[in-house]
């Protein structure tokens, strides 16, 4: 192993983790940069001043309070395109823990990309003003109170987006993990982070209580799956995955320490992916939460929950074809009843952003369905390869539709309002264009083709249908015979199907409600360019990314970063 | 009114569209690539028009400046003929091989299922849902006369639709499902698949049932657009049954696909193509309003005028006949065609001679103008029906020459009729509207009067306009002339070799065919009757009702369509004819090259083609030539100018040509027609011989008992299951969420749970 020393030294490492220097970077240049003064340094006996810039009063143009937004979200844009560009074949070791190939750089890319959208969103939604006054004695009570509230969120920018990028880095290493030890420490700097960020908005009781909760829920999770760590190298003495893996498959048998250790695991990566049972703080958490970060906890957090679940499972414990991987009834248990769960308590939620949380929690129970297709045994090598293309695809497209589903929550947040259903109502005639864009998302994650969510849950089908409908009697000439020879991996395409018409009903309705209902107020929303822009993005990108060279373009990216890790 | 002052400045804004397709060659794209301009612009303006007029309906810009979208229709109608013109112009002299075809480019392909690819998938179906560009000479003439009529249609539209107040503010209705039908029509003409050519068809079924019920208050025009739809509705199932046939039998609705051998190497089942082939066709009698699905098409005329020219002449109607001329590679035994068909065709000549002589009857008796110009519609197309019949035919029976000849005469009947019925329409359409102007001026606040009984559609309300409207008298005499088959004139090329290759048919082949030739041989002659009946009834004699006296023809944008389809329709199908475009139309199906280019030069084929129109070596098709002209020029309108010809009343003068028509109607004297008209046939013929009496029975005892029994079923058994779901889904949901304590305690003891539950899972497996 090297030293930290040697790291820095070395430039083909430095550029091998561009994205995660830019971001430590722009760390820094946020805290620097808005303390930046005229302090100088006159040396002694002359009468010559040399500025050392920190300290005296500070400078007008650094003292911005927008200025820690603009770089976050310049640093997130170039670390974006850095990873998007360093998607390519070659794989690099950094350091003995780390790996940069095409796997982990698609995911450093969903993460960062994810939070770019999160930081281009929280302009206005965290907004920073310029000549912020403290109240004075004349002012009305409601005068001082907002203006108040104006200073405070002027003050807290610099916590807002260092906390942000802390998420990214930890994300980013997480995925270029090839250690277990190094992968639960860079999920807890991503999680940490996320609590806090859930708890931002601290004077309103929501935010708090739900950060509190999904603090200690996520606490007790992890500390499950770290228990269950330990037992992983009280059995093997070694928490590379890749010896792991070796040990696992010279394992005979199944031994308990090393078995009840992937268990374990289990609960605190089922906490971030929420699967059920462990998935009860989410709804809380989302709602308490202000929406950015809320699209974050479902696509980048989950995403990164669905990482560790592909170093554990599949790359340690993926069964040879034709057995069956200890993990794999426990997986489609929690699977199933996870879909069923997040489909029917969405079914009657009032609260938009508890809607799509459930649906968040839903989609989950989706992917981890398809994933215990993999330890069935029926996949095979091509089939374990296509369910990872299909689970990653949706990973990645969930980016654009849900995170886009958020956002236009967060404009309607900007309004103080989006905390109802009623808040949605006649959207249509006030915005058509972000209510068009809602229905495109509700559409998306409902899986109308030919927007993206169609193909994703089409490539998940698929793969899990292509892997069991094989064991089928062939000569079967009626359905139902045909039904009883078939493995039972079969009912778990089936219960995906029958869970996406379930979930049209709450999808549709918000859209219903989007276009029928008359509007409580007919004024426009606050015109916030940035997070609309971010809203048309994502819109444009639900449907390219569905059906044409868009989307075979991803297709084609997902498809090498798995071969990267499976190949 | 303001309708006199020049609008030609507003063409100006047509200029961007225009300039699109020079554009993009300039920027090195191919007439090919250019193709999918013609869909894609219209399907781009359509919802533009649709949602700007929703915007900005009475603002001043969108309706004096962009007349309520029909500017807007007019440039992407311009442009889709602009890529129509060059394609054909690229293509004119290179058509693919036959037999060796293909889609000259593909324009959308889903998303590659390669990643897909298992015995379990979709892989099979991989290209079902691509779409490309076929062209032969049959979609290069059907796409000119597509782009080219709805351009002028929608030109003509600009100033009838938008002059009559009762459109206002809907027009950019109107606009925009205009452009959505035109932009069927062209998709379908231009697919390369079976697919995509029914889901354009399907695309012109919706737009025909929005446009004809455009006025939809009206109880007679909701009734009609209703039964429009489900009569070709149920045509299209027809359709899509021999098309899931079909793919029974290749596995691919390609036409590169099929076409390439559609035998198979003869282990085609000829009885199963049969079946296929005779479900298309229902779908393609549906859709051009033959017997027995033809009763739509009169009330069809319930919609605006420009839609009657639309659905006649440039789209709707036409589909019909494409799909059965598409067919004729499945029967084309000299070319892998499938023997054992020849029944197909005896059924489609049938169909066609059946029409043809029913609809001309029924038009005798008409008084609507539009009415007499519907049912002629189907006579006519019958005609073509009854050619692609024999030509089918002579294709099964390996006549080759027969049948290249008759199948030419066919499509380029096609291409008259359409030129000519479009022009007839926009005529018609001209004198409804000066008609009801006139009624309008005259008649100003007096309203209870004699505004409600006035049918300006009626022609017993006209006669004597000869004077009034110089440019439609002439523009209508040309197309009735045409329709009927003067020597020379367009429609004469035509019709005179569907006759006679019926007829040949019959006399040397196949005696059944006797039925079909006897029909469409004395239709010629009603047809001289009933198209002269309408000219003379509208135009010639004394007027029949003052209004006419204040009939002014000016309003702007109305005559030059008129007089381009005027020119094209009196000069063009002659010079065509000698230029030989049946040849050329038939080469799609021409595999050996039989009648292409045979006369080494232009005056020998001029000659070539004169001589085989009017003394064809072939005796018997020399009678049947002679005979045919007589009936059609001199039986026919002679009698119809004795009813209802004479001179026009004393001081009126009209341009050259038609007054001395107008005084030569009056030279035969007049003869009373009273108690023919006033006998049990004509009575028969009025209520249209009872067809839509009889489905109206029948359905009456049979769908409406059925659907209301479906309704019931849906409101209990459906409806109630569906609630019965939703109603445990939502206790269900109501019981999930109370899980939801929102204590943390409780979330941790449910991880713990999981936690547990994972334990004894993982002991039970090791």
């Amino acid at each position: 192993m090297i030293s930290l020393g040697q790291l820095a030294l070395d430039s083909d490492t430095a550029f091998t983790l561009l994205p995660e220097l830019v971001m430590l970077s722009g760390l820094l240049a946020i805290i620097l940069i808005p303390n930046l003064g005229d302090a100088s340094f006159r040396i002694p006996l002359t009468n010559l001043r040399v500025p050392i810039l920190i300290g005296g009063s500070r400078f007008e143009a650094t003292n911005d309070p927008r200025m820690p937004n603009r770089i976050a979200t310049l640093a997130f844009s170039v670390a974006f395109a850095a990873s998007l560009l360093m998607i390519d074949s070659s794989s690099e070791e950094v350091g003995g823990m780390l790996r940069s190939d095409a796997f982990s750089r698609l995911f450093s890319a969903m993460f960062i990309g994810a939070l770019l959208l999160v930081s281009a969103a929280s302009t206005h939604r965290i907004p920073a003003k310029q000549n912020a006054r403290a109240p004075t004695d004349h002012d009305s009570e409601a005068t001082a109170s907002r203006k108040i509230s104006i200073l405070m969120d002027n003050r807290r920018q610099v916590d807002f987006y260092i906390l942000l990028i802390m998420v990214g880095l930890g994300m980013s290493l997480m995925a270029m993990s090839t250690n277990l030890f190094m992968l639960v420490v860079c999920i807890e700097l991503a999680s940490l982070s996320t609590y806090v960020l859930v708890a931002f908005h601290k004077e309103e009781d929501v935010g708090g209580e739900a950060g509190a909760k999904y603090f200690i829920v996520g606490s007790a999770a992890s500390a499950v799956g770290i228990y269950g760590m330990s037992l992983l190298y009280l059995w093997s003495g070694d928490l590379a995955l890749e010896s792991l893996a070796t040990k696992w498959a010279e394992m005979e048998g199944i031994d308990p320490f090393a078995a009840f250790g992937v268990g374990l695991m289990m609960v605190a990566f089922g906490f971030k992916v929420s699967a059920a049972p462990f998935h009860l703080a989410a709804p809380d958490a989302y709602s308490g939460a202000s929406s950015p970060i809320s699209g974050l906890l479902a696509t980048a957090s989950k995403a990164m929950g669905f990482v560790a679940l592909f170093r554990v499972l599949v790359m340690i414990t993926v069964p040879d074809y034709g057995e069956q991987a200890p993990w794999f009834l426990m997986l489609a248990i929690i699977a199933v009843i996870t879909m069923s769960w997040g489909n029917l308590a969405a079914l009657t939620s009032e609260n938009p952003k508890r809607m799509l949380a459930y649906s968040s929690v839903a989609h989950a129970g989706y992917m981890l369905a398809a994933i215990s297709v993999i330890g069935s045994g029926l996949a095979g090598e091509e089939g374990t390869r296509l369910i990872l293309i299909a689970i990653t695809f949706h990973l990645a497209v969930l980016v654009l539709f849900k995170m886009g589903a958020f956002l236009v929550l967060s404009l309607l947040e900007t309004d103080g309002s989006g905390h109802r259903m009623e808040d949605l109502h006649g959207l249509g005639k006030r915005e058509p264009l972000i209510a068009g864009s809602m229905f495109l998302f509700m559409l998306s994650l409902a899986g109308v083709p030919p927007l993206s969510g169609f193909l994703s849950k089409l490539l998940m089908v698929n793969g899990i249908v292509s892997s069991s409908a094989g064991t089928g009697n062939s000569s079967a000439t009626d359905v139902y015979s045909w039904m009883d020879t078939v493995d039972p991996v079969f009912w778990l395409a089936a219960a995906i199907v029958v869970n996406s018409a379930l979930s049209l009903f709450y999808y549709l309705r918000l859209s219903l409600v989007m276009f029928f209902e008359e509007p409580a107020s007919s004024s426009r929303l606050k015109s916030a360019s940035s997070l609309r822009m971010a809203i048309m993005a994502c819109a444009i990108l639900t449907v390219l990314c569905g059906i044409g060279p868009v989307s075979e373009w991803l297709v084609s990216l997902v498809s090498t970063s798995i071969d990267s890790l499976v190949g | 009114m303001g309708e006199n002052k020049s609008e030609t400045g507003l063409l100006v804004y047509i200029i961007p569209f225009l300039a699109i397709v020079p554009l993009m060659q300039n920027q090195g794209w191919e007439s090919s690539d250019s193709a999918i301009l013609i869909v894609a612009v219209p399907f781009v303006t359509f919802p533009v028009i649709l949602v700007a007029g929703q915007l900005y309906n009475g603002h001043e810009t969108w309706k004096d400046k962009l007349k309520e979208g029909g500017i807007l229709a007019l440039g992407a109608l311009g442009t889709s003929l602009m890529a129509a013109v060059w394609l054909v112009y690229d293509y004119f002299d290179e058509l693919p091989d036959f037999g060796d075809q293909h889609s000259i480019v593909q324009w959308l392909e889903w998303v590659s299922f390669d990643l897909l690819q298992s015995d379990y998938t979709l892989t099979s179906s991989k290209n079902i849902l691509g779409v490309g560009v076929w062209v032969d000479s049959i979609t290069l003439m059907l796409l000119f006369v597509a782009t080219f009529l709805c351009f002028l249609i929608c030109w003509f539209s600009l100033g009838y639709m938008n002059t009559d107040p009762i459109n206002e503010d809907r027009n950019h209705r109107f606009y925009g499902e205009f452009v959505l039908f035109a932009l069927g029509m062209f998709g379908m003409v231009l697919a390369d698949n079976f697919l995509w050519l029914f889901i354009f068809w399907e695309i012109m079924g919706l737009c025909s049932y929005l446009l004809i019920g455009f006025y939809y208050w009206k109880e007679s025009a909701a009734y009609a657009a209703k039964k429009a739809f489900l009569t070709t509705r149920v045509g299209d199932v027809f359709l899509m049954v021999g098309l899931f046939i079909l793919y029974d039998i290749y596995g691919s609705l390609e036409f590169s696909v099929i076409f390439h051998d559609p035998s198979l190497h003869g282990t085609v089942d000829s009885t199963q193509l049969f079946w296929a082939l005779l479900m298309m066709f229902i779908g393609a009698v549906g859709k051009s309003a033959q017997f027995p699905l033809h009763v739509w098409l009169p009330d069809a005329m319930e919609g605006p005028t420009p839609v009657s020219a639309l659905i006649h002449a440039a789209t709707m109607v036409n589909a019909g006949l494409y799909l059965v001329a598409r067919m004729v590679p499945f029967v084309d035994v000299g070319h892998h065609g499938v023997p054992g068909l020849e029944d197909l065709g005896l059924i489609v000549a049938y169909v066609g001679g059946i029409t043809a002589f029913m609809a001309a009857a029924i038009a005798f008796v008409q008084n609507d103008i539009k009415k007499v110009l519907a049912y002629s519609t189907m006579s006519q197309l019958a005609y073509i029906f009854t050619g692609l019949g024999s030509a089918l035919w002579f294709y099964n029976n390996d006549e080759h020459h027969a049948a290249v000849v008759v199948f030419g005469a066919s499509m380029f009947h096609l291409f008259n009729h359409a030129m000519a019925k479009g022009m007839l329409f926009m005529a018609s359409g001209s004198v409804i509207h000066e008609v009801h102007h006139a009624h309008d001026h005259m008649h100003h606040g007096k309203d209870g009067e004699h505004g409600h009984d006035f049918d300006p559609q009626d022609m017993r309300n006209m006669g004597g306009l000869a004077s009034k409207m110089p440019v439609t008298a002439t523009a209508m005499m040309f197309g009735s002339m045409s329709i009927i088959g003067i020597p020379l004139i367009g429609g004469f090329w035509s019709k005179e070799g569907i006759i006679a290759e019926t007829w040949l048919a019959a006399l040397e082949h196949e005696p059944l065919m006797i039925g079909p030739a006897i029909l469409v041989l004395l239709t010629a002659g009603m047809t001289g009757f009933y198209m002269s009946r309408m000219w003379f009834m509208t135009f010639a004699g004394e007027p029949k009702n003052e209004v006419v006296n204040h009939v002014h023809e000016e309003t702007p944008w109305i005559k030059e369509p008129l007089i381009i389809l005027t020119v094209i329709t009196a000069f063009g199908g002659f010079a065509f004819a000698l230029l030989g475009a049946t040849d050329y139309l038939s080469s799609a199906y021409d595999y050996s090259g039989h009648l292409h280019l045979k006369k080494s030069t232009l005056l020998d084929s001029i000659i070539y083609k004169l001589e085989y129109a009017f003394l064809p070596e072939n005796q018997n098709l020399r009678v049947i030539g002679w005979i045919t002209i007589l009936l059609s020029f001199i039986a026919g309108p002679i009698f119809a100018a004795r009813v209802h010809g004479g001179e026009l009343s004393a001081g009126e003068s009209a341009s050259p040509a038609v007054s001395w028509l107008v005084s030569l109607s009056g030279k035969f004297g007049s003869q009373d027609v009273t108690s023919l008209s006033e006998s049990d046939l004509a009575e028969a013929l009025e209520n249209r011989l009872y067809f839509d009496d009889i489905y109206e029975g029948v359905l009456a005892k049979t769908v409406v008992p059925f659907a209301a029994f479906t309704a019931w079923f849906d409101r209990n058994v459906i409806d109630g299951v569906i609630k019965q779901i939703e109603s445990n889904s939502v206790s269900g949901s109501l019981q999930v969420r109370a899980l939801t304590t929102g204590s943390a305690r409780d979330y941790i003891l449910m991880t713990a749970v999981g936690m547990l539950s994972i334990i004894v899972l993982v002991w039970g497996i090791s």
